[in-house]
């Protein structure tokens, strides 16, 4: 596809057209040229010192482009990119971590669990504080600047929503292979302690354990404590992954629908922030009208007519 | 190349090199031409934050000199100077000018002179300055889009920027094309002669420098066309899926706007969906309407139940997830002290992990899950409502006699259905005025007292008819005014192949007509496009056939002609087909410019 640089030329027509004016502006101040230095930004570290005319600092603002330093929220947004930078390397480490402990070993697979335990709560605290901070990153009315916000809000979600998915699948995956290896290995032992407490229940009667039965069922119930424990550590990341998502879910932009057309965003810029005054106003109202406001008259009514009974009741007897 | 990655490069490569936040400022026409390739969350991943309009964003002065502005507006003189005022006071730390066209060596001046305090970086023209809504299928959005069909002498100065601006989308295309063509014209039409000469003007002496790309064995083609040619495609009402949403409810650079519709379902779904109001149908996006956007109505039908009963199989699955959670929960009353129940709390946490992986497939589908909802959603509501208009307008019946009208013989029997259909109470105005058009511009010449007759019947049923509008289509449109064939009752060859194909029968009756674009497409595929009709402009020349043809539609094109060039180029005939026109048409958006242009036509007479 063919494009014209047509910089050149402009930048020519520039320089030509400033030549005019300098000695235009030198000849009506007094004062000589002063060079200034221009304050530079975070994002601007090339700025070179551009050379202006100071006679009255009030028409000096003119000269120099105050590029002044982003907002405070872009501090924010800058940190939660960086949590999810390090997520993200935490994450590639865990992928190790998995690897190894799926590696056949001699030893007690003890250490490589901790460490893939640990590396997990880090990775899903860091994810947890990212989301925590992503929903103080929304505020202000409607100015171009909350846009913005809620721009940068919606990338960051889209990042941590990623995020957490390839965690999940990168835990399951772990998990299938694990019970697998485990299967394999434990299945044996389940069937000699099966097979054994089968032949033992003819003597279940029998109120004496003798020691060997005492250690087969002591080991049995360590092994269905040890799955009971892995259910459970799956069962809470499922759940916290899922609280993230859920509130995620609300912030990222379902791709395809027309809340990801650009003209559909600008458009509806204003229009959202008066619809959401009204549906602010409206629930106000259906609160003080609730349901609730009416079941609590309608108990306390009967609550008297009891009462009321009661006394009748008394009296009467 | 298809158009729309053409125009997604150019975009990305806008964005690529420019580091930190941006915010990109359109003006209202490349806003379309943007959003139509590239999604919000797309601009998100950019790092763009804002996009804003060029007339909006100097309404505050807000400075926010951390953003960095990229501007990708057209380069007419309003857009030059609302630049040229926000260059004076700047309120973003750096400025990226980018243009949808040429630049004119006096706006660069105008730019240059009120840049005072250096914040443009760069200036460049890119040239995305066309709306692809398919990959062989642009327009340009016109809308001042009657002025084709009047003679230069009402409003010259209209005219020429109506001419300008096609020149300029159609030397836009050619350079996102990266091709210089061999430029042919459609003799009988004044407006197709004069863009065809200025386009050859423009890319072989202004710019043909920029013009001047490596050639290849055979040149492509550029086909200018008057949609006066063939009148009959936009009067009639389609039955293909994206043809018929755009004539039944509208279709707006791939936008259906729902607020069309009157009374819209209370399902309880459509409502999360339809507090939108607008649905997006764009192939590139949605795999569903790729494959069936060609298809006709009844087997859209099917389609979608099929794709609403995958569905409901989803959800099945995902009402057992509600169970697991009980489950789990009661596995923690089983105290794992008691030895006798040991046995049964294994088997259950066995059972368990099954149901776990469930669950986190679940949520791990669950963006997924939603996306498919939302789909079905969108396709059931819209084929909802297309058959409720169906069945209200009688369209199955009004159909019928239009395609016989347009396809058939017989005037006699021609006359008496549209008669009849003209006494009928449920049929629409609209309806009656394109019935009435269609027999017109089909008998235009045999039985002049019966086609006098259906002129007053359709004055006297019709409250809102313009008088004389029949007359002035038949003006503008009739049979003196046509080059193609257009009812093939002109060519031997033609009424041959008609006689054939009605002893043959159709497959189906509500699709059987095909656009005189076809014929086009034929001829020039076979390599004898007659001289005589489409002679070449100044002293051009094409040996043998070209590779790849632009056809452009002064007037507007239709959907159901993109299906046509979108069918043609996958028979991979070696010619890769392109269309474009100055909007796209149904037929309300026809019979407007028609409207507009009499009333025109009517006022200058008076004038004179």
């Amino acid at each position: 596809m063919a494009t014209r640089n047509r910089t050149l030329l402009f930048r020519k027509y520039r320089n030509s057209l400033r030549s005019v004016r300098a000695p235009m502006t030198e000849s009506k101040s007094g004062v000589g040229p002063v060079i200034e230095m221009a304050s530079t930004s975070l994002l601007h570290p090339k700025r070179s010192y551009t050379p202006v005319s100071t006679e009255d600092p009030g028409t000096s603002s003119k000269g120099a482009v105050t590029v002044g330093l982003p907002p405070d929220w872009v501090d924010v947004s800058e940190e939660i990119s960086v949590n999810i930078q390090r997520a993200r390397t935490k994450m590639a480490e865990l992928g190790k971590a998995h690897a190894k402990a799926l590696m056949p070993s001699f030893g007690d697979g003890k250490e490589d669990q901790h460490q893939i335990e640990s590396l997990t709560q880090e990775v899903t605290f860091l994810l947890r504080k990212s989301e925590k901070q992503l929903q103080r990153l929304s505020k202000g009315g409607p100015s171009e600047d909350s846009s913005v916000r809620k721009n940068v809000q919606r990338s960051l979600a889209t990042d941590l929503q990623q995020l957490s998915m390839e965690l999940r699948k990168k835990q399951s995956a772990y998990l299938k292979r694990l019970r697998l290896q485990k299967e394999d290995g434990g299945d044996l032992e389940m069937n000699l302690n099966g097979s054994s407490s089968r032949a033992e229940d003819d003597d279940f009667d029998d109120i004496l354990f003798s020691e060997h039965q005492m250690s087969k069922i002591k080991k049995s119930e360590e092994i269905s404590v040890e799955r009971e424990k892995e259910i459970q550590q799956v069962v809470e990341s499922v759940n916290e992954l899922a609280q993230i998502m859920k509130d995620l879910s609300a912030l990222v932009i379902d791709q395809g629908t027309i809340v990801d057309r650009i003209d559909y965003n600008i458009q509806n810029v204003s229009s959202t922030v008066e619809d959401g005054l009204k549906q602010l106003q409206k629930a106000e109202r259906t609160q003080r009208s609730g349901g609730m406001v009416k079941c609590a008259s309608v108990l306390v009514i009967l609550c008297f007519i009891m009462l009321v009974l009661l006394i009748l009741k008394e009296i009467i007897f | 190349m298809a158009l729309v990655t053409s125009v997604r490069d150019y975009i990305n490569r806008m964005l690529q090199d420019i580091s930190g936040m941006k915010v990109l400022i359109l003006d209202s026409e490349t806003v379309s031409n943007v959003s139509i390739v590239y999604s919000q969350s797309e601009l998100l991943q950019k790092e763009v934050f804002l996009v804003e309009m060029i007339d909006s964003i100097s309404a505050s002065n807000e400075s926010m000199s951390h953003l960095k502005a990229v501007y990708f507006v057209r380069p007419t003189s309003e857009n030059v100077q609302k630049l040229r005022h926000q260059l004076a006071n700047p309120r973003f730390g750096e400025y990226h000018l980018f243009f949808s066209n040429l630049l004119k060596d006096t706006q660069i001046h105008i730019l240059a002179d009120s840049d005072e305090q250096e914040v443009v970086q760069q200036v460049q023209e890119f040239y995305a300055d066309f709306v692809a809504g398919d990959p062989y299928h642009f327009t340009l959005n016109m809308a001042a889009n009657h002025l084709y069909m009047l003679p230069a002498v009402v409003d010259p100065s209209g005219l020429q920027r109506y001419s300008d601006r096609v020149v300029d989308g159609i030397a836009a295309v050619f350079l996102a094309l990266k091709r210089r063509p061999v430029i042919r014209y459609q003799r009988t039409s004044d407006t197709a002669k004069r863009i065809a000469q200025e386009t050859a003007k423009l890319m072989y002496q202004q710019e043909s420098g920029l013009f001047d790309f490596r050639r290849t064995e055979s040149s492509p083609l550029l086909l200018v066309i008057d949609r006066r040619d063939d009148p009959v495609t936009p009067l009639l009402n389609q039955w293909t899926y994206q043809a018929m949403v755009h004539e039944l409810i509208g279709l707006q650079d791939n936008k259906v706007d729902l607020r069309a519709i009157g009374s819209l379902p209370k399902d309880q779904q459509v409502v999360s969906l339809l507090q939108y109001r607008e649905v997006v149908l764009s192939s590139e996006q949605d795999a569903f309407f790729k494959s069936n956007m060609y298809e006709n109505f009844g087997d859209i039908g099917m389609n979608i139940k099929r794709m609403v009963d995958d569905f409901q199989q989803v959800a099945k699955s995902n009402q057992n997830i509600q169970t697991v959670g009980t489950n789990i929960a009661s596995l923690k009353l089983y105290s794992c002290k008691d030895v006798q129940l040991l046995v049964l709390v294994t088997v259950i946490i066995c059972e368990c992990f099954g149901f776990t992986e469930d669950m986190a497939r679940f949520v791990d589908n669950y963006p997924e899950y939603k996306k498919m909802q939302g789909n079905v959603s969108k396709h059931v509501t819209l084929v909802t409502e297309m058959s409720k208009l169906v069945e209200a307008r009688k369209l199955m019946l009004v159909s019928q006699t239009e395609q016989d009208l347009a396809c058939n013989g017989g005037q006699g029997a021609a006359y008496e259905a549209v008669t009849d259909l003209l006494n009928n109470e449920s049929v629409s105005d609209i309806d009656r005025l394109r019935l009435v058009m269609l027999y017109a511009l089909r008998y235009e010449k045999e039985n002049p007292v019966q086609l006098m007759q259906l002129f007053n019947k359709l004055a006297s049923r019709s409250p809102k008819y313009k008088q004389g509008l029949v007359q002035f289509l038949l003006k503008q449109a009739g049979v003196e005014k046509r080059t193609g064939d257009l009812f093939g009752n002109r060519d031997l060859l033609n009424i041959a192949r008609n006689m054939a194909r009605g002893l043959k029968g159709v497959e189906n009756v509500y699709t059987q007509h095909q656009p005189l674009l076809f014929q086009t497409m034929e001829s020039i595929t076979r390599g004898r496009l007659r001289d005589v009709d489409y002679p070449f402009v100044g002293d051009h020349f094409q040996q043998g056939r070209p590779q790849e043809v632009v056809i452009f539609m002064v007037g507007g094109t239709t959907y159901e002609e993109s299906r046509c060039v979108a069918l043609q180029n996958s028979t991979n005939s070696g010619i890769r087909f392109i269309l474009g026109g100055t909007a796209v048409l149904n037929s309300k958006r026809f019979l407007m410019d028609l409207e507009e242009a009499q009333r025109i036509s009517r006022s200058g007479s008076h004038m004179v």
